[in-house]
C-alpha cells in the first residue's frame, strides 16, 4: 500500500527526515518495500540567486561567466554557466560549494577552462524535480534571494510503499498509519474534523430522487448506508486533493469520485457514488447475482456474474459488483447532478471469492477482503458528504438509508503486567506497559495487578493477553529486545534415523569421489514414462502442476541424475560421477509410498583423458557400493534374492542389471547398466552404470550397538571345490546349498568360517550348457588346531552330500 | 686334490657372472653342489684320502664350500634384486598427476543444512524429519491457518487429486494431500508424538507454486526450529537466534526483530541481520528469517496446555543462507548441478 508523507502530516506531526519515518514504520511492523520521492529532495546549500550580469567566457564560446546575487548572508558570487535560456534579472536555484545534488554530485569551487566558478546554477533535472536539462530552472514569483530552495519548491512528497500484514486491516488508510506513527513518536493524532452545519430540518427530502434500500443477503452485506446529495456540480477536484491522490498512484477523475477515493485512502472505507438518475425505480436492492447475469464494470470489462456475488442493483439490473467495482451504467458523469453515496461493509470471505473468481482486485476489494470496521461507516459517510459539499456543492437530503446493523462494540482484555514481563523475559515497567497501550488508543484501567484493557472497534485483531504482548513489544521496540544466554540443557533425543542414514551414505559416496547433485522432485510425464514405463503415472500426478515439465512426483532419482550427467557432458566439465539422496515415490498395492532413496551413477565417457587408464567400473563395482549403502541403512542384502531386472523395465540394459524388490522389508534396489539405447537417445556418450537403494523411512532405525563376537586363536584350514552347474544357475543359489551342506557336515565339530566363489569358468572341458564355479571353504575351530584327517573327512562328507542331494557335478 | 678344489672355485667364480635367473642359478648350483656336481665328486673322494691327511683335506673342503656359498648367496641376491627391479619397472616421475578421480563433494545446500544442524545440536536441538507429501490438516489447519488463507490457494500450493492415496502419510480426517509448503508440519507431527520439552529443527524440501527465476524455485529447502517447555520467553528466542546467526554468519553478526504476522505464532517477528563479514551485503539490515512465540491455538491442536507450556518457532530458507554465505546470486545454480559449480564446494 502506498502512503504519502504529506498526507500523513495532515494527521500527525512527524520528524523532518523521511528515513527516520521509514525506520519507524519498519519497526512498527510495516515493511517498507520502497521509498519514492516526488518533487525536490531536501537539499542543503542550494538557494535562490539572481543573475546580475553575464560576460562571455574568455576561453570558451559556449560558456558565460555570471555575477550572481545570493542575498545578504552570502553576497555575490562568480559562476560559470553553459545555459542560454536565462536573462539578466532572472532568479534561479544556485548550488553553492558543499551542496550535494540528487544523484550524489558534489559541488566544489573549481576552475572551468581557466575561470573560477564558485557554485552552479541548476536545471530542473539537476535538482531532480523535472526532466528538463536544457536550461536553468527559472523561478517564478520573485522569491527572496538566499532562500533555501526547499522553501521555494515545496510541492515535494515522499511516498512509502508499505506491506501491511493481513491482521491489520485498520492500517489500510492514512489515518491508520498515522495512528501508529503518532503512538511511536508519542505525538497527538488529528482526526479530520467534521463541521455539521447542515441541520436536519433544513435538509430537503430525497424521495423524488431516491426512496429506499433493501438487502436480500444480510450475511454477505451486514450494513449498507446510502446518502443522497442533490444538485452537485461535477468538475475537477481541488488541487491539493489531486496532488495527494496522484502521489499514491490514483488518477484524479472528478470531484465526487475523487472524494470517495480520498476518504477510502484517508479512513480506509471504500465507498461508491451512483448517479441517482441511473437507479431505475429509485431504489437500491442488495442481492446475489443470477447465474448468467452480466454487467460492464467501470474498467470497461463485461463481467459474468454468479449467485455467490453480491450485487448492488436497482429494480431491473445490477449497478455494481458489491465491494469490488461499480458499473458503467450508473457512474458519476460530467452532467450528473444528484448522487447516491454508498458506504457499506461486506463479508471478507465473500469479497475474496468474488475478487478471485472475477480476477479483479481493487482498492475496495482489498480492504473488504481484510475486513472493514462496521462501526466506522457513519464517520466515513459524514466525512465524504462534507468533502463532496465542499468540492462539488449541492445539498444533503434529510433521509438516512441504513440497512442492517452490527451489535454494539464492547471488548475488554484482562492483563497482568507481571504476566507480560514473564512472557517477555525481561523488565518492562508498569508505566511503560500502560503508556504503550494507551498510545495505541487502548483504554487501560489499572488496579493492582489485574488490569483491564478496553479495545476500540477498529482493533478486532486483539482479543487475548498474548495479542497485547505483541502491541507492548512493538511500542517498546522489537529492536530493543535484549539478548540473553542460551539455556542449553542436555537433550536425550537423537537426530532422526533418516538424517543419520542420509548423512552416512552421502559421506560414503563422497569418499568414493562422487559429487552430490540436487534435482527437482517434480518431473515431466514424458521423462517419467521413458524411464519407468511400468509405473502408473496417474498415481504420482499433481492436481495443479505449474508447468508441463513438472507434473508429477519422481519415481526414481536416476532420471534427474542422467540429466545432470548430460548437462555436464555437454558443457564438457569432465565430471562423470554423481549421486543424489532424497525422496522418491513408489506405488505399492494402489498406494503411493514416500521412500528415502540414495542413487549414484558413473559414466565411462566424459572424464578428461589421463596419461594412464584408471580402473573401469562395472556391474560388480556398482553392486559393492549398493551393498555398502544398504549396510549403512541396517539392511543385509544377502538375505534377499537378487534377480535380473524385469524385462519390461526399459530403464536398464537386459542381462546387465539386477533388482531386489522386497515390499515387506520396505526396500527396493536396482543395480547395473542403464539402457544403452535410451542413454544414447538422450545424447549421453558412453555407458552409464548406476545403482539406487530405496527404503521406507519407517524402516530406518538408530544403528544398533555392535556386540563383540569372540574369534578363534587357532589356525584355519582351507579346501577348494569346483562344481559344474547349469549355465543359467545363479552362483548365489549354488553357494547357498553348498553352505547349508558344509555347515551340516561340520556341525558339532568345527565351524565353516568362510565360503566364497573364487573362479567361474566356461569353455574347453565344460559342456556348452554348463559352467564351473569354484568355491573356497575355510574351516576353523574355536578350541584347537584342526587335524588334516578330520578336515578331509568333513570335506569327503560334503562332496558325498553334494553328489547325492544336488544336481551339481563335482569337477576333479 | 687341492688343485681340483681350486679349479672348481675358480671356474665357479668365472661362471657365476653368466647366471641371471633362477633356473640358470639352479643349474649352476647343481653343476657344483648337486648329486653329480664337481664338489660332490671331490667330497666323495674323501674315503680314499689317508686318515692323517683327512683333517687338512676337510679344512680345504670347508673353505671351498664357504667360498661357493658366498657366491651362491650373492648370485641369488642379485637375481632377486633384478626380479624386483623388473617388477617395479623404471623409476616414477613423481611430478606426474594422479590419474585418479578428483574429490567427491557434498552439495552446498547439504553443507549448509549440515552446518545449521551442527550449530543447533550444540544447544540441544536435534533433527526431526517428515514426509514431503503432507495433508492440508498438518500443513495448514493445525497451524491455525484460516480456511480461506491465500497460502491454501491452488495458485500457491501443489495439491494431489482427491482420490490420491499415500500409504505412509497419515490423514487427520478426509483432507486433501499436498506438497508441504513449509516444514512446520514436522513440528505438528512431532508434538503429537512426543511430550515437552521439545527442541527440534526440521530441515527439508518444500514446494510452492512459484515460477522459477533468480530468487524463486518451486522446489526449495527450509529449516524450521521449535522449542517448547515451561516458561519460554521472547528473550530466549532472541538469544537462540543471536547465537545461531553469529555462529553461521560470523562473530559480531547482529540481528534485529521486526514485528510481523504469521498465523502460527503470536507475537510474530521477521529477523534481519547485519554482518561485517559479508562485505556490502551485510552493511544494511537484510531479512533472513521469520519467528515468533508459538500461537496458543497451535498448542490446542496438538493437545499441549497453553497455560502450562510456551515455546517459540523459527524458520528460514536454506538456499537463501547458502546464497548469502557463499555469495551466489542465482538460485538456479543449485539445481543445475554443473560440476564447475559443485566442485567449488569440495
Amino acid at each position: 500500500m502506498k502512503v504519502s508523507l504529506n498526507w500523513l502530516k495532515r494527521h500527525v506531526d512527524l520528524p523532518e527526515k523521511p528515513d527516520e519515518i521509514a525506520d519507524a514504520l519498519t519497526l512498527l511492523g510495516f515493511e517498507v518495500d520502497d521509498i519514492e520521492t516526488t518533487g525536490l529532495e531536501p537539499l542543503e546549500n542550494v538557494v535562490v540567486g539572481e543573475v546580475l550580469d553575464r560576460q562571455q567566457h574568455p576561453n570558451a564560446d559556449r560558456l558565460g561567466v555570471c555575477r550572481v546575487a545570493l542575498g545578504e548572508g552570502v553576497g555575490e558570487k562568480s559562476i560559470v554557466c553553459g545555459a542560454t535560456n536565462y536573462k539578466v534579472g532572472d532568479r534561479v536555484p544556485v548550488a553553492l560549494p558543499g551542496a550535494k545534488l540528487p544523484g550524489g554530485f558534489k559541488i566544489k569551487r573549481s576552475k572551468l577552462r581557466g575561470v573560477e566558478s564558485d557554485g552552479m546554477m541548476c536545471s530542473g533535472k539537476e535538482l531532480g524535480v523535472s526532466e528538463d536539462a536544457e536550461g536553468l530552472l527559472i523561478l517564478d514569483g520573485n522569491p527572496q534571494l538566499g532562500t533555501p530552495i526547499n522553501e521555494v519548491l515545496t510541492d515535494s512528497d515522499t511516498v512509502y510503499n508499505l506491506e501491511v500484514t493481513p491482521n491489520r486491516p485498520d492500517c489500510l488508510s492514512h489515518i491508520g498509519i498515522a495512528r501508529e506513527l503518532a503512538a511511536w513518536f508519542k505525538r497527538d493524532l488529528r482526526y479530520p474534523e467534521i463541521n455539521d452545519d447542515h441541520p436536519l430540518e433544513e435538509r430537503p427530502d430525497s424521495h423524488s430522487i431516491f426512496s429506499g434500500v433493501s438487502v436480500d443477503c444480510p450475511e454477505d452485506c451486514p450494513l449498507y448506508m446510502a446518502t443522497v446529495i442533490r444538485g452537485v456540480e461535477i468538475g475537477p477536484s481541488p488541487e491539493w486533493m489531486q496532488e495527494l491522490l496522484t502521489s499514491v498512484g490514483l488518477r484524479p477523475i472528478n470531484n465526487v469520485v475523487d472524494v470517495t477515493n480520498f476518504v477510502m485512502l484517508e479512513l480506509g472505507n471504500p465507498m461508491h457514488a451512483f448517479d441517482a438518475r441511473d437507479i431505475q425505480g429509485g431504489k437500491i436492492r442488495v442481492r446475489l447475482g443470477f447465474d448468467g447475469e452480466t454487467m460492464t464494470t467501470l474498467d470497461d470489462e463485461e463481467r459474468k456474474l454468479s449467485s455467490r456475488m453480491v450485487m448492488i442493483a436497482d429494480e431491473n439490473r445490477a449497478l455494481a459488483v458489491g465491494g469490488v467495482m461499480g458499473g458503467q451504467n450508473s457512474e458519476v458523469k460530467e452532467d450528473t447532478t444528484d448522487i447516491v453515496l454508498e458506504v457499506a461493509c461486506f463479508k471478507p470471505s465473500t469479497i475474496r471469492w468474488v475478487s478471485k473468481s472475477l480476477g479483479l482486485s481493487t482498492d475496495s476489494s482489498y480492504r473488504f477482503e481484510r475486513g472493514v470496521d462496521p462501526h466506522s461507516l457513519k464517520f466515513a459517510t459524514d466525512r465524504a458528504v462534507e468533502l463532496i459539499l465542499e468540492t462539488a456543492g449541492g445539498e444533503i437530503c434529510a433521509n438516512e438509508y441504513v440497512e442492517g446493523g452490527v451489535p454494539a462494540w464492547e471488548s475488554e482484555i484482562a492483563l497482568s503486567p507481571d504476566w507480560v514481563r514473564q512472557k517477555a523475559g525481561f523488565e518492562i515497567s508498569d508505566d511503560e506497559i500502560e503508556s504503550s497501550l494507551e498510545a495505541l488508543e487502548l483504554e487501560v484501567a489499572t488496579s493492582h495487578s489485574d488490569w483491564k484493557v478496553g479495545i476500540p472497534s477498529h482493533r478486532g485483531d486483539l482479543d487475548r493477553p498474548i495479542d497485547l504482548l505483541e502491541e507492548i513489544l512493538r511500542m517498546y521496540g522489537t529492536h530493543r529486545i535484549p539478548s540473553g544466554s542460551v539455556a542449553a540443557t542436555a537433550t536425550t533425543r537423537n537426530d532422526s534415523p533418516i538424517t543419520g542414514f542420509v548423512r552416512k551414505a552421502s559421506d560414503f559416496l563422497v569418499g568414493q569421489n562422487f559429487s552430490e547433485a540436487v534435482n527437482y522432485t517434480l518431473r515431466s510425464q514424458d521423462e517419467q514414462t521413458l524411464w519407468a514405463s511400468h509405473v502408473s503415472a496417474k498415481e504420482l500426478a499433481l492436481r495443479n502442476p505449474i508447468s508441463e515439465d513438472q507434473t508429477q512426483l519422481r519415481h526414481s532419482l536416476l532420471p534427474g541424475l542422467l540429466e545432470t550427467l548430460k548437462i555436464n557432458q555437454s558443457r564438457n566439465t569432465g565430471a562423470t560421477r554423481f549421486f543424489e539422496t532424497g525422496r522418491s515415490f513408489r506405488e505399492v498395492n494402489g498406494k503411493v509410498m514416500e521412500m528415502i532413496s540414495v542413487a549414484f551413477l558413473v559414466c565411462s565417457e566424459g572424464a578428461e583423458r589421463t596419461w594412464r587408464e584408471s580402473r573401469q567400473e562395472d556391474y560388480f563395482w556398482a553392486k559393492k557400493r549398493i551393498e555398502r549403502i544398504a549396510q549403512i541403512a541396517g539392511v543385509d542384502l544377502d538375505r534377499f534374492p537378487i534377480k535380473p531386472v524385469d524385462t519390461n523395465n526399459a530403464a536398464w540394459q537386459e542381462g546387465h542389471c539386477s533388482e531386489i524388490e522386497e515390499p515387506k522389508a520396505g526396500i527396493s534396489v536396482r543395480i547395473g547398466l542403464m539402457n544403452l539405447a535410451r542413454t544414447k537417445e538422450m545424447d549421453i556418450r558412453g555407458e552409464v552404470r548406476a545403482g539406487i537403494f530405496s527404503i521406507l523411512p519407517e524402516r530406518l532405525h538408530d544403528p544398533k550397538r555392535v556386540k563383540f563376537a569372540p574369534f578363534s586363536h587357532y589356525p584355519s584350514s582351507s579346501k577348494d571345490l569346483a562344481l559344474v552347474v547349469d549355465k543359467n544357475e545363479q552362483s548365489g543359489n549354488v553357494l547357498r546349498s553348498v553352505s547349508k551342506i558344509a555347515i551340516k557336515a561340520t556341525k558339532g565339530q568345527f565351524d565353516l568360517e568362510d565360503l566364497h566363489v573364487f573362479d567361474v569358468y566356461e569353455g574347453i572341458g565344460i559342456s556348452d550348457d554348463k559352467k564351473s564355479i569354484a568355491f573356497s571353504m575355510t574351516f576353523r575351530s574355536m578350541e584347537r588346531t584342526l587335524k588334516d584327517k578330520e578336515v578331509n573327512q568333513a570335506f569327503d562328507a560334503i562332496q558325498n552330500e553334494i553328489r547325492e542331494k544336488t544336481a551339481y557335478e563335482i569337477r576333479d | 686334490m687341492e688343485e681340483e678344489l681350486k679349479t672348481i672355485v675358480e671356474s665357479a667364480n668365472e661362471k657365476v657372472a653368466t647366471v641371471t635367473n633362477r633356473a640358470g642359478f639352479e643349474a649352476f648350483k647343481a653343476e657344483i653342489s648337486g648329486p653329480n656336481g664337481s664338489l660332490t665328486r671331490v667330497m666323495k673322494g674323501m674315503g680314499s684320502v689317508p686318515k692323517e691327511d683327512r683333517p687338512a683335506f676337510g679344512k680345504l673342503i670347508n673353505r671351498a664350500k664357504t667360498q661357493l656359498q658366498e657366491m651362491y648367496d650373492d648370485a641369488l641376491r642379485s637375481i632377486e634384486e633384478a626380479e624386483i627391479a623388473q617388477k617395479l619397472g623404471p623409476a616414477i616421475d613423481p611430478s606426474l598427476p594422479s590419474p585418479e578421480f578428483g574429490p567427491g563433494s557434498l552439495h552446498p545446500l547439504t553443507q549448509i543444512r549440515e552446518e545449521i544442524s551442527r550449530i543447533f545440536k550444540q544447544i540441544g536441538f536435534t533433527v526431526a524429519e517428515g514426509t514431503e507429501v503432507e495433508t492440508e490438516y498438518y500443513c495448514f489447519d493445525a497451524l491455525n491457518t484460516p480456511a480461506d488463507h491465500p497460502a491454501r490457494d491452488l495458485q500457491d500450493t501443489f495439491y494431489f487429486p482427491d482420490k490420491a492415496s499415500f500409504g505412509n502419510v497419515s490423514k487427520k480426517e478426509d483432507e486433501r494431500y499436498l506438497l508441504r509448503t513449509h516444514t512446520s508440519s514436522v513440528q505438528i507431527r512431532t508434538m503429537l508424538k512426543e511430550d515437552p520439552p521439545i527442541r527440534i529443527i526440521s530441515p527439508g524440501r518444500c514446494f510452492r507454486r512459484d515460477t522459477v527465476d533468480a530468487t524463486h524455485s518451486a522446489n526449495f529447502h527450509q529449516v524450521e526450529g521449535l522449542y517448547v517447555d515451561k516458561n519460554v520467553t521472547v528473550r530466549d528466542l532472541k538469544a537462540v537466534l543471536d547465537y545461531f546467526f553469529e555462529q553461521m554468519l560470523g562473530k559480531g553478526t547482529k540481528t534485529r526483530f521486526r514485528p510481523h504476522f504469521f498465523p502460527y505464532t503470536e507475537p510474530s517477528f521477521e529477523v534481519d541481520f547485519s554482518s561485517t563479514h559479508l562485505a556490502k551485503l551485510g552493511s544494511e539490515w537484510v531479512e533472513i528469517a521469520g519467528c515468533g512465540m508459538v500461537e496458543p491455538a497451535v498448542f490446542d491442536a496438538v493437545g499441549y496446555d497453553p497455560e502450562v507450556y510456551s515455546g517459540f518457532a523459527f524458520g528460514m530458507g536454506i538456499e537463501r543462507i547458502a546464497m548469502i554465505v557463499y555469495g551466489i546470486d542465482d538460485i538456479r545454480y543449485f539445481y543445475q548441478n554443473d560440476h564447475r559449480f559443485l566442485r567449488q564446494f569440495a
